[in-house]
């Protein structure tokens, strides 16, 4: 097999296993629905997602084996832009972690999520940089991975993946067509565990003057 | 099967840190800072249009430290800048894009902030310097779809072997434009020997016309050009030429166009006397006309 051929064998296969933990978020009723991505953070049922795409009610939650069920809003942080909802499952698949503190630059990387509503549209490219002084950002102290890949609305809340397949960000933003923003992994471990006490475990107790119901 | 996924992204990090060390910032605008590369010893060659003042020059190295930088000259045409200042950076392989071929992966690396950055893509197209809107002397235009990140002007674009084709300029439509190397070098030695870019100027506008069937028979081209105007006190006009003539030939090189023209005014024919051959009233004839030196801003 050439080395592209083995590419894109090694790329689907990740991008199969990583969509299982991907799921659709739904919100809103009738005609005003809105849709985005999410991230299953915990088998039994935390899934991580951005602020942005929970600001309606009547949240539920599409399955990647086509279940659709009610979701709980337990954590949202609007400054971070991250959020976390509960479901009511358990054995659901979940991605390894990986380290968004020592991404090269120039790896490669890509970002699954629903594109326009498209189910699982994936995108790939390569760390432009990370940190918190990236030129194209506002210099407020939150950290970002520059990426240059084609994020579309729809993507937000989707995973972001390195060349191994571990989570390494949540999608989150584009400032062009070509370059898209994700925040990264270590930042929402530190958003659970600031909101919720999650360090591994999803707990059930979540700290009611950081929780917001919509 | 090896992970030849994983393999391909440490490769292409190691090949962005291996280079990223002969790329600097460049702070000569008021907006963003923009990157150039260093070129040589103590030379760092950027894109001219990142280069808004001639003084106040500064560059961020890879180790944080900030320099004070002399412009040692720039061209417009070619839209490349060459700084000094006292660094001792590694000095990375530049190669010419004769070896490079459509479809070959690149990366394109810049430094407008403290840290290296990276984007990834094709070579599209290797285009000639005919193709080009006129005036812009390169030998050959690389044609990517890298990204160009805010700052990455003056970058380095680097193959899969790490070698340096050329430093990056503005996309314009979409696509990103590489000078490549083989123009860089002549910009950057012309400049370094005489702190600009000299051309030869004859002060003739003129365009191109469709020779009648009888010239072609004579002289073997299908075009020539037809003088439109003549710059007072010119070489054109000391040499004789006339509005209405048709210009054949400059020093030997027939002329099809006004890029042939523009090509045929390399600085080594600046002061000599050449031979210019043009049709007037259906007649050949041959001037010699002194050529002058083209004034840039």
């Amino acid at each position: 097999m050439s080395i592209l051929e083995q590419v894109n064998e090694r790329l689907s296969s990740l991008a199969a296993e990583a969509r299982r933990s991907l799921v659709r978020i739904l919100s809103g009723r009738a005609w005003r629905q809105g849709s985005g991505s999410g991230t299953i953070w915990h088998s039994d049922g935390l899934i991580v997602t951005n602020a942005h795409v929970v600001e309606r009610s009547a949240l539920r939650v599409v399955l990647h084996d086509g279940r659709e069920l009610a979701a709980e809003l337990i954590a949202a942080d609007k400054h971070l832009d991250l959020a976390a909802l509960r479901i009511e499952a358990s054995g659901l698949p979940t991605v390894v972690l990986g380290n968004s503190k020592q991404l090269r630059v120039g790896s490669w990387v890509f970002a699954l999520g629903f594109p326009y509503g498209v189910d699982s549209g994936l995108t790939g490219g390569v760390v432009i940089g990370s940190g918190a002084d990236l030129p194209e950002m506002p210099a407020n102290g939150r950290e970002w991975l520059a990426l240059s890949l084609h994020l579309r609305p729809g993507h937000s809340g989707g995973m972001l993946l390195d060349a191994a397949g571990k989570l390494i960000g949540i999608n989150t933003l584009i400032t062009g067509p070509d370059v898209g923003f994700a925040i990264p992994v270590h930042v929402v471990k530190r958003f659970l565990k600031a909101q919720l006490g999650v360090t591994e475990a999803p707990s059930r107790t979540a700290r009611p003057d950081s929780v917001v119901i919509l | 099967m090896p992970d030849v996924l994983q393999n391909l992204s440490d490769e292409l990090a190691a090949l962005t840190e291996q280079v990223s060390v002969s790329v600097v910032r460049v702070e000569a605008r008021r907006r963003l800072p923009a990157s150039g590369t260093v070129w040589d010893k103590g030379v760092v060659v950027t894109a001219n249009h990142v280069v808004e003042r001639d003084d106040d020059i500064h560059i961020g190295l890879p180790d944080g430290n900030r320099l004070s930088a002399k412009l040692v000259g720039r061209d417009p045409l070619s839209d490349i800048a060459v700084l000094r200042a006292e660094f001792d950076l590694p000095v990375p392989l530049w190669t010419t894009p004769e070896t490079a071929r459509v479809g070959q992966l690149v990366l394109a690396l810049g430094r407008p902030s403290r840290h290296i950055m990276a984007t990834l893509g094709v070579i599209s197209a290797l285009e000639t310097g005919d193709q080009l809107p006129r005036g812009i002397q390169v030998d050959h235009f690389l044609q990517t779809d890298v990204v160009m990140y805010p700052g990455f002007s003056g970058g380095a674009l680097i193959s899969a072997n790490g070698r340096v084709l050329g430093i990056n300029t503005s996309a314009m439509r979409g696509i990103s434009l590489t000078i490549p190397t083989s123009t860089i070098r002549r910009v950057v030695e012309a400049l370094l020997k005489h702190g600009k870019i000299q051309r030869g100027y004859l002060g003739v506008g003129a365009q191109a016309i469709k020779l009648s069937p009888a010239i072609t028979a004579k002289v073997g081209q299908s075009y020539g050009l037809l003088v439109a105007s003549v710059e007072p006190d010119s070489p054109a006009e000391q040499g004789g030429v006339l509005i209405g003539d048709i210009l054949l030939r400059f020093n030997e090189m027939a002329l099809s166009s006004p890029e042939d023209l523009l090509r045929g005014l390399q600085s080594d024919c600046i002061s000599k006397t050449v031979p210019i051959v043009i049709v007037r009233g259906g007649e050949l004839q041959t001037l010699q006309v002194t050529v002058g030196e083209r004034l840039m801003r």
